[in-house]
């Protein structure tokens, strides 16, 4: 096969990919109606637990003796803005057979996959009562049962993990994908290369998804890549590779369904990279100077990304269609702001891990191990 | 009893486990159409075929991740690394994923995952392909760490490190793989964190673990038993980490003098680590201060007789033993 051949085919590929049927996401019918409802709920629900979670982070408690306490330690990283990405994801998610792995701004997928709010603001808290039993934190939620194979702190460290686990799905045949999310900081990890080679080579169902919100902790993507164009990123790698707009939910769930369709079908890997926005800082000590103007206002560029707020945008589009009204969406906010009350509530409440408990889960067997 | 090379007595053990659990398989760079880079895995892919023994590019971190990621929703892996001087570049696969994904999910996930392949110096192969990396493995809690010394230990330790529900560091050397041994016949499985009191004696305990016992640390004791007259009890660690540190303080109880063998660098040294297990719980039994013979604390050089001369040799040891024996 010649250059030119081989060139003609892939583009060929990306275009089949690009114009594919998407899955299913219309109004019409009172099940799909159904549907869009719970995804604005979802999509609400991750915006408050951030929120919450900020204003959490922010205020410690005072111990009787007088002294203050952190009631959330360590690095944390919002969602805000990103929810329309998650949410979509977990729109086509078959949790009998599917895996999503993740780098560590993990809250939103968590609660997209249908973890309960006060089990993930318990980890964040630290408690034992938390997905993973306050040894995690809020870089490490894990709920394996859902398919949610986690947070990963390290940045670019998952990567490789979602190709093993697509692996896996091919190795037993389950029919099962892996959606594979990572920033657009991750990209520049010399795992992103070992691992989309490998997972094009084995021909695995892994979906990589970049949530590129622009900005790499504070290096934004002009500065971090020397190719602008992200998707391009991928363009080594003979898997189809494109842009979407990540704050669209009906947008993400019709492109993330050509990538499920032909993984599902033996088709292999893909690449998207979902376009978004973070509202918020890279983490909690993030006063994001990079977003503002020599007067110390925020750059236009923070209220122009509001307008393309996800949820704003999926609210409109509900009730243009008539599907949920203003007074609806009130009452559900009002009560999603409840449950994450009930959540902070409770985790507040709940016991931290025993002291003795640190010496549990570091080994599966009991030492010394012989086989039976 | 069979008498096998240690290379065939690991092949042996792979080729029992796979054909026992269909979720095993091997990967590694070289191991199927190459048929191994050391021979290890001969005839496996025609054996088992390319879905269970994998060919993969130049990529550590990309396949080692692989399998961590596969051994947490339940394959089990056997990851090969030509060297265990390469994992120096996927480290963090090692070290974060699959030693800590376990404990920072709370338990919900197991990693039974096998890495193995050559560890240490293997002659002349200079600096970056020469590192005994059991001392940056054995410190991590989450991970098990093995060493075999002969073809009986390759075959029992790894078919249990194989079966084994952790990540299991298995530490071979290119120059071992030839060594032919005695192997049980049939189903032989040898435990793991249990070290093995090769040789019984009275005078002084000796600890050591992988190639340095071939290669210099046996025939110190033939030489210590015919020249000296002292009775070495010699004690084959086989697991690192977890240390059998019971059997270790046992034996010093009896002989009240202790020398640590290894090829690694002294100062944070796999014999340092052993070392800091010891010197607590066996002070008041000691009549001597234990003895640690390692390698010099230089990059390790190519030329063969600067390479020899860094190492451990018998007469290092002899002049250890009988320094704790005030002989």
């Amino acid at each position: 096969m010649t250059v030119a051949d081989e060139i003609e085919k892939r583009s060929a590929v990306k275009k089949a990919a690009s114009s594919a049927v998407s899955g299913s996401n219309g109004h019409s019918s009172p099940a799909e109606r159904e549907a869009a409802i719970a995804r604005l709920r979802t999509m609400l629900l991750i915006r408050r637990f951030e929120e919450r979670t900020f204003y959490e982070y922010t205020s410690p408690r005072t111990l009787p003796d007088g002294t203050r306490e952190m009631k959330i330690g360590g690095f944390c990283h919002l969602y805000s803005g990103q929810e329309a990405i998650a949410v979509g994801c977990a729109a086509l998610f078959d949790k009998s057979r599917d895996y999503l792995i993740n780098g560590y701004r993990c809250h939103g997928h968590s609660l997209a996959l249908g973890m309960n709010p006060h089990t993930a603001m318990a980890e964040l808290f630290g408690r034992a009562t938390g997905c993973s039993k306050g040894k995690g934190g809020s870089m490490h939620l894990f709920e394996v049962s859902a398919g949610n194979l986690g947070g990963h702190g390290i940045v670019g460290a998952q990567i490789p993990l979602g190709l093993g686990t697509a692996f896996a799905q091919k190795y037993r045949k389950t029919g099962g994908v892996t959606f594979c999310f990572m920033g657009d900081g991750a990209i520049n990890q010399g795992t992103f290369n070992e691992a989309l080679n490998l997972a094009s080579l084995y021909k695995v169902p892994c979906i990589y998804v970049v949530e590129n919100n622009g900005v790499a902790m504070g290096t934004q993507v002009e500065r971090s890549s020397a190719e602008k164009d992200l998707a391009e990123r991928a363009c080594g790698y003979a898997m189809p590779h494109w842009n979407i707009d990540g704050n669209d939910v009906d947008t993400v769930i019709t492109e993330f369904g050509k990538a499920v369709d032909r993984a599902r079908s033996g088709g292999g890997p893909s690449y998207i990279v979902a376009n978004t926005y973070r509202f918020r800082g890279h983490s909690m000590s993030d006063p994001m100077k990079y977003r503002k103007m020599s007067d110390g206002k925020w750059s236009p560029e923070v209220e122009e990304a509001k307008k393309h707020d996800p949820i704003l945008l999926y609210s409109n589009r509900l009730m243009q269609a008539g599907i949920i009204s203003a007074q609806q969406i009130e009452a559900m906010e009002a009560k999603v702001n409840e449950e994450v009350e009930a959540a902070i509530h409770q985790a507040e409440a709940d016991p931290n891990p025993a002291l003795e408990d640190r010496f549990n889960d570091v080994l599966a067997e009991t030492y010394p191990y012989q086989p039976k | 009893m069979a008498v096998m090379q240690l290379r065939e007595a690991l092949r042996s053990a792979m080729t029992e486990e796979m054909e026992r659990d269909e979720n095993v398989f091997l990967m590694g760079e070289e191991v199927a159409e190459y048929n191994g880079a050391y021979k290890v895995s001969e005839g496996m892919l025609e054996r088992f075929g390319p879905d269970r023994v994998i060919d993969t590019p130049i990529s550590e971190s990309g396949f080692s991740g692989l399998g961590v990621g596969a051994a947490m929703v339940g394959l089990r892996p056997i990851i090969e690394f030509m060297s265990w001087s390469f994992t120096l570049v996927c480290l963090d696969q090692i070290v974060n994923n699959a030693a800590n994904v376990r404990y920072m999910s709370g338990g919900q996930v197991k990693i039974p995952i096998t890495f193995r392949g050559g560890n240490g110096i293997a002659h002349q192969l200079g600096a970056t392909h020469s590192h005994r990396t059991e001392s940056i493995y054995a410190r991590i809690p989450g991970l098990i760490v093995v060493t075999p010394s002969n073809s009986a230990d390759a075959k029992g330790l790894l078919k249990s490190s194989i079966r084994c529900d952790d990540p299991v560091i298995f530490l071979e050397n290119e120059k071992m793989l030839n060594d032919k041994g005695d192997v049980p016949e049939g189903e032989f499985t040898l435990p793991l964190g249990v070290a093995d009191v090769e040789r019984q004696g009275a005078d002084v305990t000796l600890i050591s673990y992988g190639r340095p016992l071939d290669r210099v640390v046996r025939p110190a004791v033939k030489a210590l038993t015919e020249n000296e007259n002292i009775d070495v009890e010699l004690i084959n660690l086989r697991t690192l980490r977890p240390l059998d540190t019971q059997t270790l303080l046992e034996s010093i109880k009896k002989t009240n003098r202790c020398v640590i063998v290894d090829e690694d660098w002294g100062y944070c040294g796999m014999g340092s680590g052993i070392l800091f297990k010891l010197q607590e719980p066996a002070f008041d039994y000691l009549d001597a201060p234990i003895k640690y013979v390692h390698s010099d604390e230089i990059p390790v050089p190519y030329n063969h007789h600067l390479e020899e001369a860094m190492m451990p040799s018998v007469d290092k040891i002899v002049s250890a033993v009988k320094e704790v024996c005030y002989r």
